[in-house]
């Protein structure tokens, strides 16, 4: 059952302080899709991709509530729950930010600090996942020898595809793209495109983009966030 | 570059020269003053003998190994406490409880000295004495325990300062890929907070070997080698305080320019350790 629902939405409310941003939404999302999130800026676009690996609980004055029930192999667990383990979920829910956001260190080692981070100590099991990953990310070929050089000397387009390599190494079911071409350049917005259509695959993505025109070539399901809801256009 | 430019600068430069020069002047006027002192042939005896001036001796190693066990002592127990506090002011509880505390600790920089000093006469004494067992409680344990409340809030405030420099990008990006709070502190937040964090520990080193007040109210003013943190000790800045009070222009009073040296050097040398340890990070 391949189209079968990776994720479900009940009931879900979300707040910045006293303003509400999202409002009753309910939402399946199948695997091995890309759903697309488009919409005004400032509605909140952001906010609601954080929904699924609960990382607005960083964000000061936010608050959410509703089920948002995840398949990772076991049947529907709510995320919500207490009993959901954060740092599984966030190796299982990868993201990538609006602005690449390598750590400072070198490129090697940014590819192997999440596995560093689960525990993963042999040095050839970490290297063989980073090379995986880098090359899924279609980076492999212009950095495998500039492995150990600080991971900020790359370029713009180069950082951001080592952040999806940076979250691929995980084997994330479901990957979350924020506004992920932004900073990109149109030769490498091109490579990135093609990049998510492999990436589909085996995954679930949900991306957030202003770019229509994207959205119409990559998406298999289009939303519109608008006065808190989501909405087909 | 116009005139206005070049004026600038040249204000700016001598104001630098002006801070560097009264930093060697200092040392420079120790130096001619304790000058009769080292020419002398006293000075090894000043610098390794025992403090009796009845019987001509003039040794200062009890208050130099004073001070050290008190600036010390004080460090070692300010430093885990400094740490947690500002981790706990700009990870654990960024908001409500961290600012509360941290507005606590601003608070405490305001309070005199002497204030502390009393405080520590009247609660820490006698607790230390009684819990010691031995002695008026009046001891090297006790001015460290009083020492480390009064330079924590120096090093709550610099350590949680650069804590809170750490890019919101990296900690960000270390919580989406599933790190824990305290992976994150130990792989993000202290490498890159790591020499704000060295020197907050050089100014508040620099302060607990500087502070005379309390180790002249608490620590016992004892002249003699210290052997265990619950013995009374006098430090050189209390000792300094005392025989400039009590004395003008003999050879025990010519004794605290050697004194000034020796503090001077002591600090030239944790600062030099410091920057050590910052680049070897």
């Amino acid at each position: 059952m391949n189209d079968a629902p990776k994720i479900k939405i009940r009931g879900l409310n979300f707040w910045y302080a006293k303003r509400q941003i999202l409002e009753d939404i309910r939402l399946d999302i199948r695997y091995r899709s890309i759903t697309s999130i488009t919409g005004p800026s400032g509605q909140g676009k952001s906010s609601f991709l954080t929904v699924f690996n609960r990382l607005w609980e960083n964000i000061d004055g936010a608050r959410a509530t509703g089920r948002v029930c995840m398949d990772f192999g076991n049947g529907f667990e709510d995320i919500n729950h207490p009993d959901c383990r954060l740092p599984l979920l966030r190796r299982r829910v990868g993201m990538v930010f609006q602005m690449p956001n390598p750590l400072p260190m070198s490129i090697r080692k940014n590819m192997a600090f999440p596995l560093t981070l689960m525990g993963e100590k042999n040095g050839k099991t970490v290297a063989a996942k980073a090379e995986t990953a880098l090359r899924q990310a279609l980076l492999w070929d212009e950095i495998k020898d500039r492995l150990n050089e600080d991971a900020r000397a790359l370029s713009g387009g180069q950082q951001q595809r080592l952040c999806i390599a940076r979250s691929l190494v995980l084997e994330p079911q479901v990957l979350l793209l924020d506004e992920p071409t932004s900073s990109l350049d149109e030769a490498a917005v091109h490579e990135m495109e093609k990049l998510l259509l492999r990436l589909k695959k085996d995954r679930t993505i949900i991306l957030v983009s202003h770019y229509m025109d994207q959205v119409r070539r990559i998406a298999d399901r289009h939303l519109v966030l608008r006065d808190k809801k989501l909405v087909s256009p | 570059m116009d005139s206005g430019d070049r004026a600038a600068r040249r204000l700016f430069f001598s104001a630098g020269l002006t801070c560097a020069l009264a930093g060697l002047l200092v040392l420079g006027f120790m130096v001619v003053l304790g000058l009769p002192l080292i020419r002398s042939g006293m000075l090894w005896d000043i610098l390794t003998g025992p403090w009796s001036p009845d019987h001509g001796q003039f040794g200062i190693l009890a208050m130099a190994v004073g001070s050290v066990y008190i600036a010390g002592l004080s460090l070692i127990i300010a430093f885990p406490v400094s740490l947690g506090a500002s981790l706990f002011i700009e990870v654990v509880r960024p908001r409500g409880a961290g600012r509360l505390l941290e507005w606590l600790v601003r608070l405490m920089t305001a309070i005199p000295t002497v204030i502390y000093g009393f405080v520590g006469i009247f609660l820490l004494v006698p607790l230390v004495r009684s819990f010691s067992g031995q002695g008026s409680g009046l001891c090297i344990l006790t001015a460290a325990l009083m020492l480390a409340v009064l330079i924590c809030p120096t090093m709550i405030l610099f350590f949680s300062r650069s804590i809170a420099r750490v890019p919101r990008t990296w900690l960000d990006a270390v919580d989406a890929m599933g790190g824990t709070p305290y992976q994150k502190v130990r792989h993000i937040i202290f490498p890159a907070a790591w020499p704000g964090i060295v020197s907050g520990t050089v100014l508040a080193f620099g302060r607990a070997v500087g502070d005379t007040l309390i180790a002249l109210m608490l620590g016992g003013n004892a002249v003699t080698l210290p052997e265990s943190v619950l013995d009374s000790a006098r430090t050189l800045t209390a000792h300094i305080a005392l025989v400039i009070a009590a004395d003008f222009d003999s050879l025990e009073f010519k004794t605290i320019f050697i004194s000034g040296i020796l503090l001077y050097v002591m600090t030239g040398l944790g600062i030099l350790a410091a920057r050590a340890a910052e680049k070897n990070l």
